[in-house]
């Protein structure tokens, strides 16, 4: 029987998921690479590494559950965490670590960036809101900072480019990737002078940008033998792992937005037009020839929740925080909707989406003394889902949003879901997929092996399970309370610059 | 506890314990100066603080210590108190003599019964952590005060007694620096703490025990939690940066192939190979062809 292959390149595990040519998961199987954080606003990480444990993960999959099982793999599909940098040498290697989204220390030239008279421009055509995480103000930092590496460099190239160039010798990116490093005119598909000029590159620098359907040369001999792969077997380069699971979440009508909180979070919607944002607060990425994937990042997702666990939980088990979590989320589930007026602002990272304020920082507000670890609790989980929905608000001014699809293991918690229902006022499906992510990498296979007739038509193929409706008197509650948070992430702004700079 | 000072050498009550160079308890009335400089020793020191305020430098880190603290040194490391005297107070000290201690290896002689893995484990958390326990739980205490008994009183059995209690201050002391160092919370914290060792020391042939030690955890915890927070077994996950690390090294064709395997941690040239092989199906010198563009 044929299966096809998806090989997520996430931002801490690499996940390789085989499905029929029915969308039915077949195995799975995952492996985790560590980030480094050399000095505080750095985030990086090995890219040998990711490359080996790809590979290992890959052919244990491969051996266990693939060939041992007669399956024949007919095609191969990348997807990756966007905005990531790799800058290599004119003999192939690598001058340094992988820079991560998370890394910020940009944040000088993104801000000098912000307020120049070229910030416009640079954002309307590149879909990518200025900001540390993407690749232009990265290479702007290293143009700035590493001169010796600057000058070294070959290529800037994504992860993924770094990694199907290790597999095929092609060097390459998917228009959704490079939609995201602020560097592509997202209208004619090509590298923009004007974001070129600025980081201090030119074109021949950076990989091929190419549709997310594209095939490069096929798996190098000796993968291919060490793998045990037919010669037939087809390498597609995918999307970014956002463009991939709007794809797999099947929003694909104008009123249809998904939520993703895993670590981060996003709310994204689909659609063949650019959303125009004065504000510049939203990103517009490529997904394929006609559309586009529009919403707002968040820094502020499990990972706060997690924080809070680790700090105030109590742990039963050693190093078992997902049951810690689970006690922590039963307490607050006893807590009435809005925690007895307290309030959290979950900046513990700084907030991209709508606030794009690096300084930002957490918040407690309201605190009486009647309030228990179990008020602290639901506050800290309503603040993730109140920035949630600060971020649909933003995006209610161009869409008509009457539904909502959540993926990404916080999200899918049923009380996060419920939560969200009654905070959106909106019905709220999950998607019965592992993974979405790879569900789309799974919808972009079959399409092209022709299984479903465009891309269209295979996004409408998703099932989505029956969710959770919204409680109305829960909304009303939670409307005046979200109308607090954004009141206090306003005033805040100034006192948070003011903390920074202390 | 009483006022004593015992030295060896000098004192009969620690003939039969060569390896205790000296035990002690005294309150400081006064303070001479420049009575306390750097100092350090062959031999593991370890003071338990009873009365009054302290502020020492040890291995160049300065330290505020209080009632009920203890803090260990170890052999050849620093120690030297920050006002150069001694402040007034009560502390109470044990000077060991260790037969060997490096970050492989902690052997204090014949008369310890703690078993050669046990002792490594308290090897590296020594090494790896810092050298202050804060506890409440008035163990250390509790130990000081059984080993002055056993040393003056000659009750039966005495002498095994004594050795026994040494151990136990050790185990007890290195369970309050995990304790304090992973409470049991974080393990991706943990994980990269050893991540970053391992990558320090690729060449080293480290055994799982090993690792586990390193971040104070026992082997069966240790194995089953780096499973599922990476999807590897420990060892393999090893293998993988050792690979991962050689990739880097092929790259550069200066470099001998018996240096990176050496190296990288592998045995041989043919260990080397034949492992870089099953995973990538290049061997070592084929990928360094295909891989470096000149």
């Amino acid at each position: 029987m044929d299966c096809i292959i998806s090989i997520e390149l996430g931002t801490n595990a690499v996940r390789v998921y085989a499905f029929d040519l029915k969308g039915k998961t077949i195995a799975f199987s995952k492996g985790s690479y560590p980030t480094f954080h050399p000095y505080p606003d750095y985030s990086e990480q090995d890219p040998e590494q990711i490359f080996i444990t790809m590979l290992y993960v890959l052919k244990n999959l491969l051996n266990e559950k693939i060939h041992a099982k007669k399956y024949k793999v007919v095609s191969i599909c990348f997807s990756a965490s966007m905005h990531s940098l790799l800058a290599i040498d004119k003999h192939g290697a690598p001058l340094g670590n992988v820079i991560t989204w998370a890394d910020s220390r940009g944040q000088k030239e993104a801000k000098i960036l912000r307020e120049s008279d070229a910030a416009s421009e640079i954002y309307s055509l590149t879909g990518t809101p200025i900001h540390p995480m993407s690749p232009l103000i990265k290479i702007t930092w290293l143009k700035n900072h590493e001169q010796e590496i600057f000058k070294q460099t070959h290529k800037f190239m994504s992860l993924k480019s770094y990694i199907i160039q290790q597999l095929t010798g092609d060097c390459v990116i998917d228009h959704s990737l490079s939609s995201a490093t602020g560097l592509l005119d997202i209208y004619k598909k090509k590298w923009d002078k004007t974001a070129l000029k600025y980081a201090g590159i030119r074109a021949d620098q950076l990989p091929e940008p190419v549709p997310i359907m594209y095939s490069p040369g096929k798996l190098l001999a000796q993968y291919r033998v060490s793998l045990g792969l037919p010669a037939a077997t087809k390498i597609l380069v995918g999307s970014s792992d956002g463009c991939f699971a709007t794809l797999g979440a099947g929003v694909w009508d104008d009123d249809k937005a998904t939520i993703t909180i895993e670590d981060s979070a996003a709310v994204r919607v689909v659609g063949t037009n650019v959303l125009v944002d004065k504000k510049q607060r939203l990103f517009n990425y490529v997904l394929d020839d006609k559309h586009y994937v529009s919403g707002g990042p968040s820094n502020s997702g499990g990972i706060v929740f997690e924080w809070f666990a680790k700090q105030f939980g109590d742990f039963k088990n050693a190093y078992d925080v997902e049951t810690c979590m689970e006690d922590l989320i039963t307490e607050a589930s006893s807590v009435e909707p809005g925690s007895d007026r307290l309030l959290f602002l979950p900046y513990l990272l700084g907030e991209r989406a709508p606030i794009w304020n690096a300084s930002a920082r957490g918040v407690f507000f309201g605190m009486h003394i009647n309030h228990e670890r179990k008020h602290f609790a639901r506050a800290a989980i309503e603040g993730i889902l109140y920035q949630m929905y600060s971020i649909e608000k933003m995006l209610q001014e161009h869409r008509n949003i009457k539904k909502i699809s959540v993926n990404g293991s916080f999200a899918s918690l049923p009380f996060c879901t419920q939560l969200i229902a009654d905070i959106f006022n909106l019905p709220v499906s999950t998607s019965t997929n592992a993974s979405s992510v790879s569900m789309g990498a799974y919808l972009l296979s079959a399409t092209e092996l022709g299984v479903f007739k465009n891309i269209d038509e295979a996004a409408k193929s998703v099932q989505l399970a029956e969710g959770c409706k919204p409680n109305k008197h829960n909304h009303l509650i939670y409307s005046k309370y979200h109308q607090v948070f954004e009141n206090l992430t306003a005033k805040l702004a100034s006192d948070f610059e003011a903390l920074a700079d202390l | 506890m009483n006022q004593f000072e015992l030295q060896q050498g000098l004192c009969p009550e620690l003939q039969l314990f060569p390896h205790l160079i000296a035990i002690g308890n005294k309150k400081n009335n006064a303070i001479q100066l420049n009575s306390f400089r750097e100092s350090t020793s062959d031999h593991l020191r370890i003071f338990y603080f009873i009365d009054g305020k302290f502020e020492w430098e040890i291995q160049d880190e300065q330290y505020l210590l209080y009632p009920g603290d203890t803090a260990v040194i170890l052999p050849e490391k620093k120690l030297s108190s920050v006002k150069g005297f001694l402040e007034v107070g009560t502390i109470a000290w044990i000077d060991l003599n260790v037969q060997k201690l490096d970050y492989r290896n902690l052997s204090l002689g014949e008369w310890s019964n703690l078993t050669e893995s046990e002792l490594l484990t308290i090897g590296s958390i020594l090494q790896l952590n810092k050298p202050v326990v804060r506890s409440r739980s008035g163990e250390t205490c509790r130990i000081f005060i059984a080993l002055q008994n056993e040393l003056f009183n000659h009750e039966i059995g005495f002498h095994t007694r004594v050795n026994q209690l040494l151990d136990e201050l050790l185990v007890s002391i290195t369970r309050e620096l995990t304790k304090q160092s992973n409470p049991g919370r974080d393990f991706p914290k943990v994980f990269l703490q050893l991540e970053k060792r391992l990558r320090e020391n690729l060449s080293h042939q480290w055994s799982v025990e090993e690792m586990a030690a390193t971040v104070g955890m026992g082997t069966t915890l240790f194995n089953e939690r780096v499973k599922t927070y990476t999807g590897f077994t420990p060892t393999n996950y090893l293998i993988n940066l050792r690979i991962s690390e050689s990739i880097k090294l092929l790259r550069k064709p200066e470099i001998k192939l018996t240096d990176i395997a050496l190296d990288t941690g592998f045995y041989s040239s043919q260990h080397f190979s034949t492992t870089f092989k099953k995973l990538t199906g290049y061997t070592p010198s084929e990928f360094r062809k295909k891989n470096y563009y000149s």
